[in-house]
């Protein structure tokens, strides 16, 4: 293959891949020849000379593959932040440049394609293939298979405005209604007991609330206003999970 | 000499007429057929794992070696063509990931796993390199593989796990295949080739550690190319560039590589040096000094934290190995202690290595006899010999990690030694010698992988405190998810080893988990009514950090591991707990500490250093 049209492929792959970007194992497919490119122009402009076959793949693709941080650290270095368009454009910009010293190199007589190259090709390509086929579905079946059960939780956290709550709360005289956020995973559905205290004491008596199971829900939770202005220690449990936080009354300390 | 061997590529094995042979169509059915069945006894085998009952290590050495033995058997068989060989490694290379992958097919689990996934990621979302990550704190200076995962990630659409996933079969491929091409290009032989590779596949880091998303996984196949470009430029010296631009890729990589490239150049050097001096020796010295000067232009300029992260665990394991002697080797590390490992495998872990020690002395008179005066052999020798001292480090606990990475350099020399004898004993008794090789080489695959890789590492199981692989549960990543999804990412957070890491990565926090000039656990260590050391809150306070994780299984569980936050913790490890229960909810009466999130065993406080020494109703100081 010449150089051209193997600087036509890098050019067109890296085109396709900033146009259309990602979505999909094909676009993955896209940049392996993409990469493969690349690294047959990093040989052509480096070593111009004919290269047995499998090191030739093995330098090809060692070559397109340590193309991709070489054009992230030199994007970074110019400041331009590493996003699809700009990797695609600065491979390209790399291509380009390879492709040049390549065409330069080879006007002095360009190197003669290996014939064993074509036929070495699917020594390489056919295990892999085969491989991905049974590797990955070995693995998509592991994946699938029922697993043990992982160990569930019930968790609560402060949630709306409280999950803000960085230092002590001043209390209107009527109280607030604090949002808490209650979630369950993995265990089964049951009642626990909602308890909110101020102070030392319990601020109302305890009431049941239903945690269903694997879901997430909110609840206002009214906590009526500490007696005095002093720091008071406020905790809000549902079954053996608490949150806490602190607050002053409206009246004086 | 090799070196003195025409460039040109020597003719391949002689292919046999279409019609007459049928052995690729039989080597084909019969690897098609023992990979599907492997596959399928790792799967059994993991299920086994996980499930607690059958037989796992007996199911995945079945796996293993279903496939490996006959792959072996048609890489070293003398009539196979070269075509039929290379396809056969190739195959061997991607059967041989295939155990790491069925591990954690679907997300990061190793220790480094998380460092580099979180790297990866933050590239994604701030499209910047180099930034600092609390998990590996080094790992950010050496962007190669996390830049190559972001960059595949953000190009394709795929998300950072299948990404490194690519990178990372792709770079297990081609450290098979350039062993191969480094065995051929010093050889000139790709029987003896084949028999190397599969050989160096032996090394204790090759199945389980070569293959986790870190940056020794990519950088090892850079260390074989390198190699293999430097011998093809001592040979034709117009072809230095490529291995200028392989060492560059190298160096920024991975730190351990790029210093074990410069001492393996310096040992093809110096072997070149002894046995010529000529242009061949002149440009093994210039590429060595190119690879010296970019690594240390790198740790200088870019990656000045690396020396002092490097540094204690190397200063510490020569103390250990110094301390052995002292102590009657009580600062040691017993081999395979508590390990779920079964005999057998403890057992071949330590025949292995008489077989390593066998196979090289044999090597060695091998090449003495053969009168083999190529430098790139004396080399390769030299090279396979610094494995042995690295074994003796794995006594120490601190060398330890530092000699399971050695081996899979210092195997190279072995494999490449090696292969030579094995092709000459094939040859001489054909049958004898394949099943007695088949036989070591089943013997050394698993010995050297039971000496590199706890079970934990190998198979999943039960979730266990304390431990680098099972440690992760639903409700530490829930946790995580939320902190993030409420209070946003980049917090900096006070937590423990293990929900660091998840914070740390899964959560996108900066968590710190302790050491000796920050020794945050010393928040967790304050015994109920005593004040924290005022120091560290003032520390904690000027550097903003905002949030402490408690996980309270530290207070229940011993860390299989053996460490709550850090290596140099001040906590006791006697068998039983290092905290009671009363320090870890002491932060539910500190009006500092307001707890936002409690799931049981996880609880998430926000800090209010205002309210320190501030006497709250119901609650304390």
């Amino acid at each position: 293959m010449t150089t051209l049209r193997v600087l036509a492929a890098a050019l067109a792959t890296f085109g396709l891949l900033a146009l259309v970007g990602g979505g999909g194992w094909w676009p993955a497919a896209v940049l392996l020849i993409g990469l493969l490119a690349l690294g047959e122009l990093w040989l052509r402009a480096l070593v111009a000379e004919t290269v047995a076959p499998a090191a030739r793949i093995g330098l090809g693709a060692v070559s397109g593959l340590v193309s991709l941080p070489m054009v992230a650290v030199t994007l970074h270095l110019l400041g331009v932040p590493l996003r699809s368009s700009q990797l695609a454009a600065g491979l390209a910009v790399l291509a380009v440049l390879l492709g040049g010293v390549a065409l330069l190199r080879e006007r002095s007589g360009p190197v003669p394609d290996d014939p064993r190259f074509a036929r070495t090709l699917p020594a390489i390509a056919i295990p892999v293939v085969v491989a991905l086929v049974v590797g990955g579905a070995a693995t998509m079946a592991y994946v699938r298979m029922p697993h043990p059960q992982q160990p569930g939780f019930t968790s609560v956290a402060l949630g709306g405005w409280a999950a803000g709550i960085d230092g002590p709360v001043t209390f209107p005289r009527a109280g607030l209604d604090v949002p808490i956020r209650v979630a369950s995973a993995g265990e089964p559905a049951a009642v626990a007991q909602l308890r909110v205290s101020v102070g030392s004491r319990p601020a109302a008596p305890a009431r049941p609330v239903t945690v269903d199971a694997d879901t997430i829900q909110s609840i206002a939770v009214h906590v009526p206003a500490p007696l005095t202005g002093c720091l008071h220690r406020i905790e809000i449990s549902v079954g053996a999970a608490s949150t806490i936080f602190y607050g002053r009354g409206p009246a004086k300390c | 000499m090799t070196l003195t061997a025409p460039a040109a590529v020597l003719p391949e094995t002689a292919e046999p007429a279409p019609g007459r042979d049928h052995s690729a169509v039989w080597c084909a059915v019969s690897l098609t057929v023992a990979g599907a069945a492997g596959a399928v006894a790792l799967v059994a085998a993991d299920r086994a794992a996980e499930w607690g009952h059958g037989r796992p290590f007996e199911l995945f050495w079945l796996g293993m070696l279903v496939f490996t033995l006959p792959a072996a058997y048609w890489a070293g068989r003398r009539a196979t063509s070269s075509r039929l060989r290379l396809a056969v490694i190739v195959a061997y290379a991607c059967f041989t990931y295939l155990p790491k992958l069925l591990r954690n097919p679907t997300g990061p689990l190793y220790h480094d796993e998380f460092a580099h996934w979180r790297q990866s990621r933050e590239i994604l979302l701030d499209g910047r390199l180099f930034e600092a990550n609390p998990i590996v704190r080094v790992v950010g200076d050496f962007p190669g593989l996390h830049s190559a995962v972001a960059s595949v990630a953000s190009l394709t659409g795929i998300s950072v796990w299948h990404a490194a996933l690519a990178v990372l079969i792709g770079a297990h491929l081609l450290l098979v295949l350039g062993v191969t091409v480094l065995a051929q290009e010093i050889w000139r032989d790709g029987r003896t080739a084949a028999i190397a590779a599969l050989a160096y596949g032996l090394n204790s880091s090759f199945l389980f550690f070569d293959t986790q998303f870190g940056y020794e996984s990519l950088a090892i196949a850079l260390w074989v190319w390198t190699l293999v470009a430097l011998v093809r430029a001592m040979r034709a010296p117009a072809k230095a560039p490529i291995a200028v631009l392989l060492i560059a890729a190298t160096v920024v990589t991975h730190h351990l590589t790029a210093l074990g490239l410069i001492a393996t150049m310096l040992i093809i050097a110096v072997a070149a040096t002894i046995k010529r001096r000529d242009a061949v020796a002149a440009t093994a010295w210039l590429l060595t000094l190119t690879a010296a000067v970019l690594t240390t232009s790198w740790l200088l300029w870019v990656a000045p934290k690396t020396a002092g992260y490097l540094d204690p665990y190397l200063a510490k394991a020569l103390n250990q190995f110094a301390g052995m002697f002292s102590d009657n080797g009580e600062s040691g590390r017993t081999l395979f202690k508590q390990s779920i490992a079964p005999w057998w495998e403890q057992k071949t872990a330590f025949v292995a290595q008489g077989c390593a020690l066998a196979a090289m002395t044999a090597a060695a008179v091998h090449l003495y006899r053969t009168r083999n005066r190529d430098p790139l052999a004396l080399a390769m020798l030299v090279l396979g010999v610094c494995y042995f001292p690295a074994v003796l480090l794995i006594l120490t606990p601190s060398g330890a990690e530092g000699a399971r990475r050695s081996w899979a350099f210092s195997y190279l020399g072995i494999a490449l030694v090696v292969a030579p004898l094995a092709v000459r004993l094939l040859d001489r008794w054909a049958g004898k010698a394949a099943a007695a090789l088949l036989t070591v080489f089943a013997i050394v695959m698993v010995g050297n992988t039971a000496a590199g890789m706890n079970p934990s590492y190998r198979f999943p199981g039960p979730p266990v405190y304390g431990s680098d692989t099972r440690a992760l549960i639903p409700e530490v990543a829930a946790a995580a998810d939320w902190l993030r999804a409420t209070q946003g990412r980049g917090l900096r957070i006070v937590a423990d080893r293990y929900s660091g890491l998840i914070f740390g990565s899964f959560g996108g926090q900066d968590p710190v988990t302790g050491s000796v000039t920050f020794p945050t656990y010393d928040v967790y260590l304050t015994q109920p009514g005593q004040p924290v050391n005022p120091a560290l809150i003032g520390q904690l306070s000027a550097w903003r950090f905002g949030y402490l994780v408690v996980d309270r299984r530290m207070a229940r569980e011993v860390p299989e591991i053996g460490i709550y936050f850090e290596n140099n913790e001040p906590i006791a490890h006697n068998g039983r707990p290092g905290f009671t229960l009363g320090q870890l909810t002491k932060f539910d009466h500190t009006p500092w500490t307001i707890k936002i999130y409690d799931s049981g065993n996880i609880a998430i406080y926000r800090f209010d250093f205002a309210s320190l020494n501030v006497p709250a109703i119901g609650g304390g100081k």
